[in-house]
């Protein structure tokens, strides 16, 4: 009964998207306050109904109900109950749920969070969202209905959650992901309302920035942690293959963090206006793209759902709808806006419109790469793939001044800067900056003309000049103590996640040259020694895992006589998937990573291992870390808490508005 | 002007949506084979079961078969020799290029060749043998020759010797109507060409 609960609670869902894609912008149109005003019910409503199907669905997956065919395809009786519940999301019908439902948390927080917003505004803003949704629940309920029964004859075992899934990285990566993903909508949401409207002033930008850099902090956590994930359990020690669908994150997160740098300057100087426009809509556009590629089976990619040409038809069709409709829209109306705002060369109006183009040619840079099979597929020229070395070459390119530029662009000011007050802070942070990078390196006898020199270098001055920026800041803002209590939480936020990418930019550069790796063969008791570290293989024995078998490996590390740590490698078997699954031992510390792979049993007994010394590797993911909390520190600003309006006024204010347009 | 230059996000959107409508209907895992209209290379390699017979391209030149590359470490290759024996009854010629995995010896791995041929007979025993005859390709000249990215692929060649067709993954009653519709159009025309040589051989010995 729960399921068809579910079925209904969707249909509800769906009913109300519909009603929230249509009445708020009649209302929009007609001047109905009421019509307006019913939008924040409809959202909450549409946001508890998604809610419930989704409950539903994993009441089903909790309960091995079988009858279910999403159910049957997706769990096991024997899974663990965390991964029962995860497993909810795992399939593609499951996670297309997993999507609405945030996408209708998304509108009901935007319906909750924006009293401060002109009713109109809002108005359009939902009736956006709830397009959106009739969209996504549209599909789930027809295309692709994850409460489908297999009644009268259903299965009295499921065939598993594919084994790849059962790790605790995926119960919170898909989540976060699609946070982010769908986060984008709300940016989008907020562009498309004030082309309606045809008013592009700061106040679009301020209410637009908080949302937007929400929506970045959880694609960036998203995908740290899929990063994190991918390392853990995919067994060769990489960190970022430059996958379809990876690469189908990375192009939204590019684009968002374009425009959040972007909206800041529509914010502050009322400029880039048609510009910032563009990027809200490109970074959903891209979500929604990434969406499509996943679930249409267009390319190849380890991430993919089962394809079906009919769902993604369906998906491009709402693709052409939603992106095709909204740059129509864009080229009707911004022709008509012009900039006012003046600014001079060295400013940093020109800084930032500098990391703008960097980081959209990484987009399309990922873009082409990703596509670019594609084309020359349905070209006619045969088919070929694009690996690593395309995109890592162009990115080292690309960081090199991006990162320059990044270590410049917080100590210039707005309009115009003068160069001369800048030299001697950054020339004092440039020194700085290769006095560690080189003698770091030096220090730990790496020093070499390589990449790894490269990137520290270009870590440090992004890092020192983040920290000397705040503590001028602070040392203007009436000295050291005080000026640091007087900083804005955003200016915190920003300089964070500068250093955040700095620390990520070190780890890259660091990991990829410094790593060193071993395939060895090893009996119980051998010894083999990687960058100073011996690794002596003391036991393995069968594993019994509640749906797995296996092997499982204890190693003990010593370097320069002393215990470093003990290592705990698994290679599982799935049986009801008939899958191999390799679970890594880690042991992590800042400086490095100590990583031990178990392969296969060889005649012996003895069993291959593939042992890997990674420097910095934490650093990858702890920069994404920092530039997430930069997000969040940013988000916690004051002046993004605005006392809301009472509705009266607000009322008050529509009316007239419209008073005064029917008088005009 | 800068009015249509707002347009350009759209037309290159429409672009995009143009190739993704288009690629909508093309399965990404197959492709081209660079090989195809070419003749196969020329290689000269033991046949497995009886390894002091060495077979070249030319021994197998006149007919038209199948050239499939398998091995017993492959599952789906193993799934498949149902489906390939049926074929072969049905009167098709399938030509077996049995892949050996790379052999590490730091693993203390070794080429065991009786070993492996009483594998295969036990394995085409039980699962059936669609194989006329099976090449075996120890150091994978001949796959590497062929392109071939995994097991099992199968090449269709022609009568003379050129390769027709390239199918990656597993044959099965699915995908085998598309594949089949190739062997009979090249079968025919073997079979045209034969009989055209037949007439002119009736032309010149006619007095």
């Amino acid at each position: 009964m729960i399921p068809e609960i579910g079925q209904l609670s969707l249909i509800f869902a769906f009913a109300l998207s519909c009603l929230l894609a249509l009445v708020p912008m009649y209302g929009s149109y007609s001047g109905s306050v009421r019509a307006l005003l019913l939008a924040k019910p409809l959202a909450i409503g549409l946001f508890l109904f998604s809610g419930t199907a989704m409950a539903c669905l994993m009441y089903a997956f909790y309960h091995s109900d079988f009858t279910v065919i999403n159910v049957a395809s997706n769990s096991s009786s024997m899974l663990p109950w965390y991964f029962q519940l995860t497993a909810s999301f795992g399939s593609h019908e499951g996670s297309m749920l997993l999507w609405v439902t945030i996408l209708a948390l998304w509108t009901a927080l935007v319906a909750l969070f924006s009293n401060s917003l002109p009713l109109l505004m809002q108005g359009r803003i939902l009736g956006v969202m709830g397009f959106i949704c009739v969209g996504f629940i549209a599909f789930s309920l027809f295309m692709s209905n994850p409460f489908e029964r297999s009644l009268p004859f259903f299965p009295v075992e499921g065939r598993d959650l594919n084994p790849l899934l059962q790790d605790f990285g995926m119960i919170v990566h898909p989540p976060l992901l699609y946070v982010g993903y769908v986060g984008f909508a709300v940016s989008f949401a907020f562009a498309i309302a004030a082309l309606i409207g045809g008013k592009f002033d700061s106040t679009w930008a301020r209410w637009a920035r908080p949302w937007t850099l929400a929506a970045w902090l959880f694609l960036t956590l998203g995908i740290m942690l899929g990063s994190w994930w991918a390392y853990n359990e995919l067994g060769w020690g990489g960190w970022w293959f430059w996958d379809p669908v990876e690469n189908a994150s990375f192009m939204p997160w590019l684009v968002g963090t374009a425009l959040l740098h972007s909206l800041a300057v529509t914010e502050k100087r009322g400029t880039f206006k048609s510009w910032t426009v563009l990027l809200a809509i490109a970074a959903f556009s891209l979500s929604l793209m990434g969406a499509f590629l996943v679930r249409s089976g267009v390319l190849v990619s380890v991430h993919s759902f089962a394809s079906d040409p009919s769902r993604g038809l369906y998906l491009l069709a709402f693709l052409l709808l939603v992106v095709g409709g909204s740059l129509f829209l864009y080229a009707l109306r911004m022709n008509a806006v012009r900039s006012q705002a003046r600014y001079q060369l060295f400013s940093r109006e020109v800084l930032l419109w500098g990391n703008n183009v960097f980081l959209l040619t990484a987009t399309l840079v990922v873009f082409l790469g990703t596509l670019y099979p594609l084309f020359h597929k349905e070209l006619g020229l045969g088919s070929i793939s694009i690996g690593e070395p395309f995109f890592n070459q162009l990115f080292y390119y690309l960081v090199i001044p991006f990162s320059l530029l990044l270590g410049l662009g917080p100590w210039v000011r707005w309009k115009q800067q003068q160069l001369p007050p800048l030299l001697k802070p950054l020339t004092l942070v440039a020194l700085l900056a290769l006095t560690l990078a080189i003698g770091y390196l030096a220090a730990t006898q790496s020093l070499a003309a390589n990449l790894a020199l490269l990137g520290c270098l270009l870590g440090a001055w992004v890092g020192m000049s983040a920290i000397g920026e705040v503590y001028q800041r602070a040392q203007q803002l009436g000295g050291f103590s005080l000026g640091f209590t007087r900083l804005q939480a955003s200016h915190w936020g920003m300089t964070l996640a500068h250093i955040g990418f700095a620390v990520l930019v070190v780890g890259v550069a660091m990991t990829k040259t410094l790593s060193v790796e071993k395939d060895v063969r090893m009996k119980i008791g051998d010894t083999v020694e990687l960058n100073g570290y011996h690794f002596t293989l003391t036991d393995v024995y069968a594993l019994n895992g509640p749906n797995y078998g296996g092997q499982a490996a204890e190693l003990e590390v010593f370097s320069n006589g002393e215990k470093v740590t003990h290592l705990h490698a698994e290679k599982r078997f799935y049986p009801l998937q008939k899958t191999v699954m390799t679970e890594a031992a880690v042991h992590a510390r800042l400086s490095r990573d100590l990583y031990v792979a178990l392969g296969e049993e060889l005649s012996g007994p003895s069993w291959a291992m593939r042992v890997y010394v990674k420097p910095f590797v934490r650093w990858i993911w702890l920069g994404g870390v920092l530039m997430a909390l930069g997000a969040l520190l940013a988000l916690l600003d004051k002046r993004y808490r605005r006392a809301p309006a009472h509705v009266d006024v607000k009322v008050r204010e529509t009316t007239a508005a419209f008073n005064g347009a029917e008088h005009a | 002007m800068r009015k249509s230059l707002f347009f350009i996000p759209f037309v290159l959107f429409i672009a995009l949506a143009a190739f993704l409508f288009s690629g909508l209907f093309s399965d990404p895992r197959q492709h081209g084979s660079a090989l195809v209209s070419k003749p196969l290379p020329a290689f000269l390699l033991p046949d497995l079961m009886a390894p002091q017979r060495m077979l070249s391209a030319d021994d197998l030149k006149g007919k038209v078969y199948l050239l499939n590359v398998w091995g017993l470490w492959c599952p789906t290759c193993n799934a498949e020799l149902g489906f390939l024996t049926e074929l072969r009854q049905q009167g098709i010629e399938i030509v077996g290029l049995y892949y050996v995995q790379p052999q590490d010896s730091a693993f203390g791995e070794t080429f065991d060749l009786a070993a492996l041929q009483k594998d295969v007979a036990k394995k085409l025993a039980e699962q059936g043998n669609p194989y006329q005859l099976n090449i075996l390709d120890e150091k994978r000249s001949l796959i590497f020759d062929l392109g071939v990215t995994g097991a099992p692929e199968t090449f269709l060649i022609d009568a003379q010797g050129q390769i027709r067709a390239h199918h990656v993954g597993d044959i099965n009653p699915q995908n085998w109507p598309a594949l089949a519709a190739q062997y009979q159009a090249v079968l025919q025309e073997a079979q045209a060409a034969a009989a055209l040589t037949q007439q002119s051989i009736g032309a010149t010995n006619a007095p």
